[in-house]
């Protein structure tokens, strides 16, 4: 069950690198193999001065956040079980590229409790994380949010 | 592996029209092998998503895809649109599960231009049309 009193709470700070094989197996994993995506002289032929990412790239932090992808989710005490992503947006305010080391920062900007379709409570809680590159720019803003379904009781 | 790469990549801004479309592209029949490169790549190890016997403990009749995957899956497909550089926002709603044989269509259309940035309203939709994810983005475009 999540506490609503985890409003506000930080959950933390780690490194995020975006290196260069991590950016070719998300290429083929979204399934747009193009070279542009991971290799410097197909990025410069198409107009890049260095290797662009794309608009998801944030999911990288997964590999470097305490807990991993739960991380988040157990940090609020949600039960896992019960728990959705219900939605995701990015706003991005300076480019990212190839061998940024970024500085992921998170915290629980809000949770609110709404009644559930069959009764009981659920929780709707919004994580923000920025991300500030090597020179200390802000980079990327990120917000989650994760539903924690009424229980069935 | 497939490839969308049937336009290049746009480094600079480029021109769209209320009402423009993005190109359809298809994706699937989706694998556990894609959950799993998925997986792999994005960091998801969640097993509800790679483990058939936790996916069935858990009542569900499979595994099932990572809403990151198709949200990613979109996101290239809209760069490829837009330019990866020119998106300003992005906000995706998940909406709907993907399954092991689920055949993925991207589709974006332009709702609004204003101040030389587009707003798109996008969507991933199954075999069953039945719609899985929504977004909305706001893109720079040249006038």
């Amino acid at each position: 069950m999540i506490d609503p009193a985890i409003a506000g709470r930080e959950l933390g700070s780690f490194r995020v690198p975006i290196d260069r094989s991590k950016l070719a197996e998300l290429a083929r994993a979204h399934h747009d193999d193009d070279p542009v995506w991971y290799d410097e002289a197909a990025a410069a032929d198409a107009g890049f001065d260095t290797i662009p990412v794309p608009p998801t790239v944030t999911v990288l932090a997964d590999h470097w956040r305490p807990g991993g992808a739960l991380g988040p989710a157990l940090a609020i005490g949600a039960d896992v079980e019960r728990l959705l992503h219900g939605e995701a947006s990015w706003e991005y305010l300076e480019p990212i590229t190839v061998g940024d080391e970024l500085t992921a920062t998170a915290r629980v900007t809000d949770v609110a409790e709404r009644e559930g379709k069959r009764g009981g409570t659920m929780t709707l809680v919004t994580i923000q994380t920025d991300f500030a590159n090597q020179h200390g720019q802000l980079v990327a803003r990120r917000r989650d949010t994760l539903i924690e379904t009424a229980g069935a009781g | 592996m497939t490839a969308p790469a049937t336009t290049r990549l746009p480094a600079a801004p480029t021109t769209l029209e209320v009402g423009d479309r993005m190109a359809s592209d298809e994706v699937g029949p989706l694998t556990r092998t894609d959950f799993v490169r998925y997986a792999g790549a994005g960091g998801d190890l969640n097993p509800i998503h790679h483990d058939e016997e936790f996916a069935r403990d858990a009542g569900l009749p499979s595994v099932f895809g990572m809403g990151m995957l198709h949200a990613g899956m979109l996101g290239t497909r809209l760069a490829r649109w837009v330019g990866p550089r020119n998106i300003e926002e992005l906000t995706v709603r998940f909406t709907g599960q993907v399954w092991p044989g689920d055949v993925l269509s991207f589709h974006g259309e332009v709702e609004e231009i204003a101040d030389s940035v587009a707003t798109i309203a996008l969507r991933v939709t199954n075999q069953r049309d039945e719609t899985v994810l929504r977004a909305r983005a706001n893109a720079r475009v040249r006038l």
